[in-house]
């Protein structure tokens, strides 16, 4: 016991570069970070016009539409991506991992990549245009494009995290849960989701926090239509042009949201006995 | 009557593997043999967890599987305790949630009180709050076999139950398990790798090794003096000598052997040139020995009932819990078993003169070609 105090003590804090460079760096990394952040909370403040900015039609219209959008674009890809991420988790086939290797694409490709691929594929011009003109849909440019784009962009973000989540679930443990009499449905529900909450609910938040904030793939593929295809982000640009008052309102709300988010991530995420599994 | 028989192929990668068992009311089967032998995979195929080539499981007069009559019915309801070498305990529910987890109506006061039973049963009252973490290694394991117990299952299926945990608590719990499995009407097959664990726990033991049943029966009768050389070395018999037969002498139902510069007194054979025996005539035999039927004297013993006294010098001393390993060499390298009191009181040390002294009836024949397995 004594011993290992004593060893801690003497323990240098790693390689050199940690003395020197390793303080001055943390040190210009939270200022280049937490300037612009503080920055915007102070003219936030000077300009005292945050409320009128916040209730300001272009405003609470790209609110409500972000909310909407992100809300229906999460519902979706926990439908879709959960049993994903699960097959990714399980299965080991060939097939599967080249596919695993993919998903994370849409996460390094730009976003405006991202639209214009959109638009090739879903576009009048598009490679499945006139199927879609014969269904009688059009897609670009609505309400839909802009979910498209949240979900092409933010969807691998909750894979990736959920099929981690269920990989750090011991097969054994649904092996042993199947032996207590409970079905592979029951077993999931009340086993492997309990077990992979924490990195579920990680994921979750992440590609909401990467919906919300989705810019470049919507422009593209959904313009900016205000109360259609006018999300949060695409409003505080609108507004950069007209009323400053807006864009920081939003971009304060934004802020605040992230942090929620950030917040909410370290309270619900750590279970006790995680890392125990 | 709860009473469970089958038989099972299984194909694993390039493994294959045949099983079949006969288990009574209350009986426990052990499945003996080193790792990769196919013990677990066989379990796991009774559970319903690895679907074999063929076969049928019954358990409790229910057929829960038949290849012939296409019925494979799955896990959840073939009524099987399973538990796993590393206890694999909920680690989001707490004891009392891990023990209810199978119960049908878990929220319902029946409920509350299977658990009280089960955690009285197994000692672990006022453990009910806590989790995985924050039991020994022994509640982990009684909290396992109550959550198993909780559903009443047919047949209990335990995988090397006490491989991690320690010496002595693993002695302890041994006796507890054999206690608990004498009161209950619930037949288990019990997978180890270690003889002591099969002969304390086992009503009947299989010896497998590569997929196929080589020895079984009654635990001391197949693991005291196992008669095959291949069943010897799974069950750790510390001595097995290469012999010649020297002479016979039926009157006695003993035979004289010969190996390097020792001459050791054994049980006949039953081999028929028992009747045609001769001097000329030289079989090789292995003789098989335990380390724990062989007493060391420091001086020749005399007036001992005991046919086999060898002279000779120690090598080396091992520990050996619960005792010591004497390495000897007697003309022949000898291994024998002492405790850490005879150690001391008489001071053995390598290069130390002594005396092994052993019954003929401690010896064992062991016949080396491979045969099958008679009936």
């Amino acid at each position: 016991m004594m011993g290992a105090r004593l060893a801690r003590l003497r323990r240098v804090p790693g390689l050199p570069v940690a003395g020197i460079f390793g303080p001055a760096a943390t040190v210009i990394y939270l200022l280049f970070i937490g300037l612009p952040v503080l920055a915007l909370l102070i003219r936030a403040a000077q300009h005292g016009n945050f409320l009128t900015g916040l209730v300001s039609d272009l405003a609470l219209t790209a609110l409500r539409l972000s909310l909407i959008t992100s809300g229906i674009s999460m519902g979706i890809i926990l439908l879709v991506g959960t049993p994903f991420a699960y097959l990714l988790a399980r299965n080991t086939s060939w097939i599967l991992r080249i596919v695993d290797s993919l998903i994370e694409l849409p996460i390094v490709l730009p976003p405006v990549v991202a639209g214009v691929a959109m638009l090739m594929a879903f576009g009048r011009q598009g490679v499945l245009g006139p199927v879609l003109e014969t269904l009688g849909i059009s897609l670009p440019f609505t309400t839909g494009a802009v979910v498209f784009a949240q979900i092409f962009v933010a969807a691998p973000f909750y894979i990736r995290s959920a099929k981690l989540g269920f990989q750090s679930v011991a097969r054994d443990y649904e092996d042993i849960s199947q032996t207590l009499g409970i079905s592979p449905w029951g077993t999931f529900w009340r086993l492997t989701v309990p077990l992979a909450a924490p990195s579920l609910l990680t994921g979750f938040a992440l590609a909401w926090a990467r919906s919300l904030s989705e810019f470049g793939a919507t422009i593209m593929f959904a313009g900016n239509l205000m109360g259609k295809t006018q999300t949060m982000p695409l409003a505080i640009m609108t507004a950069m042009e007209s009323s400053l008052d807006s864009a920081l309102a939003l971009s304060v709300l934004l802020l605040a949201g992230s942090v929620t988010i950030l917040i909410g991530l370290g309270l619900a995420t750590r279970p006790k006995w995680q890392n125990r599994l | 009557m709860p009473v469970s028989i089958g038989w099972l192929k299984c194909r694993v990668g390039g493994f294959s593997l045949e099983a079949d068992w006969h288990i009574e009311e209350g009986e426990v089967l052990v499945l003996f043999g080193p790792s990769g032998a196919g013990k677990t995979t066989t379990l796991r195929a009774i559970a319903g967890l690895v679907r074999p080539e063929e076969g049928r499981v019954e358990l409790g007069g229910r057929v829960v599987y038949d290849s012939a009559g296409h019925i494979s019915v799955p896990v959840h309801r073939r009524q099987v305790g399973y538990l796993t070498q590393q206890y694999h305990l909920f680690p989001h529910l707490n004891v009392a949630g891990n023990i209810a987890y199978g119960l049908p109506d878990r929220r319902q006061p029946d409920a509350r009180g299977t658990v009280e039973r089960l955690a009285k049963m197994l000692r672990l009252e006022g453990l009910e709050d806590r989790y995985a973490w924050q039991l020994s290694g022994g509640q982990q394991q009684r909290v396992a076999l109550a959550r198993a117990l909780a559903t009443n299952p047919q047949l209990l299926l335990l995988d090397e139950p006490f491989a991690s945990l320690d010496n002595e608590l693993r002695r302890e719990l041994r006796r507890e398990l054999r206690a608990m499995l004498v009161d209950s009407p619930i037949p288990v097959i019990l997978v180890t790798h270690d003889r002591e664990e099969a002969l304390a726990l086992g009503d009947s033991v299989q010896v497998i090794d590569g997929g196929r049943i080589v020895d079984q029966g009654e635990p001391l009768r197949v693991l005291g003096q196992p008669g095959r050389g291949r069943v010897a070395r799974l069950a750790g018999v510390e001595n097995l000598l290469t012999m010649t037969v020297e002479s016979r002498n039926p009157q006695d139902g003993t035979m004289i052997c010969i190996g390097g510069s020792v001459k050791l007194e054994v049980p006949l054979d039953a081999a028929p040139s028992a009747q045609s025996d001769g001097p000329e005539q030289r079989e090789n035999i292995t003789v098989g020995i335990r380390s724990s039927d062989i007493i060391l004297a420091s001086e020749e013993p005399r007036g001992t009932s005991a046919r086999n006294r060898l002279p000779g010098t120690v090598t080396t001393v091992d520990p050996r819990p619960p005792g010591y390993e004497v390495n000897l060499d007697c003309g022949i390298p000898l291994k024998a078993q002492v405790t850490g009191a005879a150690m001391s009181e008489m001071g053995i040390r390598p290069g130390q003169n002594i005396w092994a002294v052993f019954k003929a009836s401690s010896c064992f024949l062991v016949q080396e070609e491979m045969t099958s397995p008679s009936a």
